[in-house]
């Protein structure tokens, strides 16, 4: 078998991607996660199938991953998104030393050695802030989509200071700014400096090394970018395919397995 | 799961104490209650009365007082136990004792001292400075004090050969807890450490005969068990040796992909490394194993040896990969340690993870992928 696929089952989407021997990803997928994470799995694997010109039998080894990784019927083994982001991130960027994870409702830091494998990892504990719901609801507040919501920060030219990261309260502060008559622009900026902030606090208790890539959906987001690059004072690593990092590596970890000899479910209990 | 598992599951997680309640109304006799870590069961239980190891009400009271009593930034266990007392699960004890093991624990005893008047509430002072050569028999006026308390109290007088009988009883279930620990870090895919952990916590609420025929039972049963190793990194569980984790903490640290060979939960049940002597003076006897028979723990100081040494040489002597730090939320003694535990861990290249619990935990989904990606990042490194 040549072909081995890992599936990214998230809170909001879910990712597959093949990746093929000596060659690379061949296809990437993404579905909306809805109510039934086993069809969003399935779905998203189908796609990518499809893509890549293959049937689902020409695969020869799935890895779930994500929070839904259990409940993928089709799947040979599960393993967490930090190993997948870690493995996907380094396949990304050779040269990643840590990893941003920053999803729909968590973050974490990961600190990968040279290989792509996990050293180090702090996640976002029982709180939004610094994660894509935080930044939904803020931009639900001021009337805007998720995309412009993004770009509009770039735009800012006295960012307002935000004081809570909670994202209950950052309800009241947007509201608060809106009634002073601060430019929307300027309060985006400031929510995206805030949440960036705190992201880079919980990326600090890993090594937070060079080059830093940042993976997982918020990376879509151009103004959480710059906001983390200017906290960072570094360059991040962000590729077009950051979102599918979380299957991307669990597709490597797959195709590290397709020729051996591997016996599903022996290292855990599924659950 | 066998019956015996499923006994030990009832048993621990019943705050209404019944197994304390139906012998008291078999002997009539008192039962006293201890807070963790360590008490000396032995005189508790030759003055005729039965001790009973009280680890808070897990994850089955909602807290409606304690909260107005104590500080946001302490420890489930200490406002769950007052919570037991406040609902009144606590009226099966006659006397509660608390010890030295942290400034929130020791509060806790005169806190309870005012909402419980009715009740013998004492604070025994366990020394600090096992060096001192006044430590033993310091330890030993403390024994005789509580002993003579709980004369006052109405259990039987201080009888020298009760004591020495009290201590072989308590040597045999300590010793049978020792052989099964050994046993389940050679063959840890045998024994579940949930298993372990309620069958020796259960010994906290029952008579040391009744619970020794339970460890005997449990030994036999074990020992024709047959199963295929999974390949699980071998850990060992360090930090919860007070307040307890749900045992759902414990199984999803299996299910995710470790064996444990050895922990510190509920650590006052095998507090002694060997017998303690049953030569001569009893009082004695207690104070100078609980000097230089302890187990190394947070909340015993000895000079004489670094607690992180204790951890470095138990990894080592169980071949564990690697240890969870399992630390209660807001537990001082369990995150000053963990400062110089990692330091050393890290010195002695044994990868290291700290997770975080609560008595009340009811999603485990975050804990669940620590643990997996700890053991992920070891077995596939």
């Amino acid at each position: 078998m040549r072909f081995a696929a890992g599936v990214d089952v998230g809170s909001t989407q879910t990712k597959a991607a093949i990746v093929e021997q000596n060659a690379g990803p061949v296809a990437f997928a993404i579905v909306d996660t809805g109510a039934s994470v086993t069809r969003a799995a399935e779905n998203a694997f189908n796609v990518a199938c499809r893509e890549a010109s293959l049937q689902p039998a020409d695969v020869g080894f799935v890895v779930g991953t994500g929070y839904g990784r259990y409940k993928i019927a089709f799947g040979n083994a599960q393993m967490t998104e930090i190993s997948c982001h870690a493995r996907g991130a380094h396949a990304l960027f050779p040269n990643t030393r840590t990893v941003i994870d920053m999803g729909g409702q968590d973050s974490k830091a990961i600190s990968v050695d040279d290989n792509g494998h996990v050293l180090d990892f702090v996640m976002n504990d029982k709180c939004a802030a610094g994660t894509g719901r935080f930044l939904a609801n803020a931009a639900e507040v001021l009337g805007l989509g998720l995309a412009e919501f993004g770009a509009l920060s770039a735009k800012a030219t006295h960012p307002v200071k935000i004081t809570t990261v909670c994202t209950v309260f950052v309800e009241s502060d947007i509201l608060s700014y809106l009634a002073l008559g601060k430019k929307p622009e300027d309060i985006v900026r400031g929510v995206h400096l805030a949440i960036a902030k705190r992201t880079v606090s919980l990326a600090r208790r890993v090594p937070l090394e060079p080059s830093v890539t940042l993976t997982g959906g918020v990376s879509r987001n151009e103004g959480m970018v710059a906001a983390l690059e200017e906290v960072l004072g570094v360059p991040l690593q962000v590729s077009p395919q950051a979102h599918f990092a979380g299957a991307l590596g669990a597709a490597l970890h797959a195709l590290d397995r397709v020729d051996a000899s591997f016996e599903s479910g022996v290292w855990r209990t599924a659950v | 799961m066998n019956d015996l598992y499923v006994t030990c599951e009832d048993i621990i997680s019943d705050i209404d104490f019944k197994t304390v309640r139906d012998w008291k109304d078999r002997t009539g006799g008192k039962a006293v209650g201890y807070f963790p870590v360590y008490a000396p069961a032995e005189i508790i239980h030759a003055a005729g009365m039965l001790p009973v190891g009280l680890a808070g009400a897990g994850d089955r009271l909602d807290i409606q007082h304690a909260d107005a009593r104590f500080g946001s930034f302490i420890c489930s266990i200490v406002k769950t136990t007052l919570e037991l007392g406040m609902t009144d699960h606590l009226a099966a004890f006659d006397a509660l004792l608390f010890t030295s093991i942290c400034d929130s624990a020791r509060n806790l005893c005169y806190v309870m001292q005012r909402n419980f008047p009715e009740k013998y509430v004492d604070f025994l002072h366990l020394p600090h400075n096992p060096s001192s050569p006044a430590a033993a028999e310091f330890l030993a006026s403390e024994y005789r004090r509580l002993s003579a308390r709980l004369e006052e109290l109405g259990g039987e007088p201080y009888d020298e050969v009760a004591v020495l009988h009290a201590i072989e009883s308590f040597n045999e279930n300590r010793a049978l807890t020792r052989s099964l620990c050994d046993w389940r870090a050679e063959r840890p895919h045998l024994m579940k450490a949930s298993e372990l952990y309620a069958l020796v916590r259960a010994g906290n609420y029952l008579p040391v005969e009744q619970h020794t025929e339970m460890l005997v039972a449990a030994g036999a049963e074990f020992e024709g068990r047959a199963a295929k190793a999974r390949d699980s990194i071998r850990v060992v569980v360090e930090g919860a040796f007070c307040e307890q984790p749900p045992i759902d903490v414990v199984r999803i640290i299996e299910q995710a992909g470790c064996y444990v060979v050895d922990d510190d939960l509920t650590i006052g049940r095998r507090w002694f490394t060997e017998d303690i002597s049953t030569d001569g003076d009893p009082m004695m006897a207690l104070a100078q194993a609980y000097l230089d028979k302890s187990v190394y723990s947070s909340v015993r100081h000895d000079f004489r040896k670094p607690r992180s040494q204790g951890l470095v040489e138990k990894v080592r002597n169980r071949k564990a990969d690697a240890v969870i730090m399992l630390v209660a939320k807001f537990c001082e003694p369990a995150y000053f340690d963990y400062v110089l535990f990692k330091q050393e861990l890290e010195k002695e290249g044994i990868p290291h993870l700290l997770i975080e619990f609560e008595e009340k935990l009811f999603t485990f989904e975050n804990l669940r992928m620590e643990v997996e990606t700890f053991a992920e990042s070891l077995l596939f490194a």
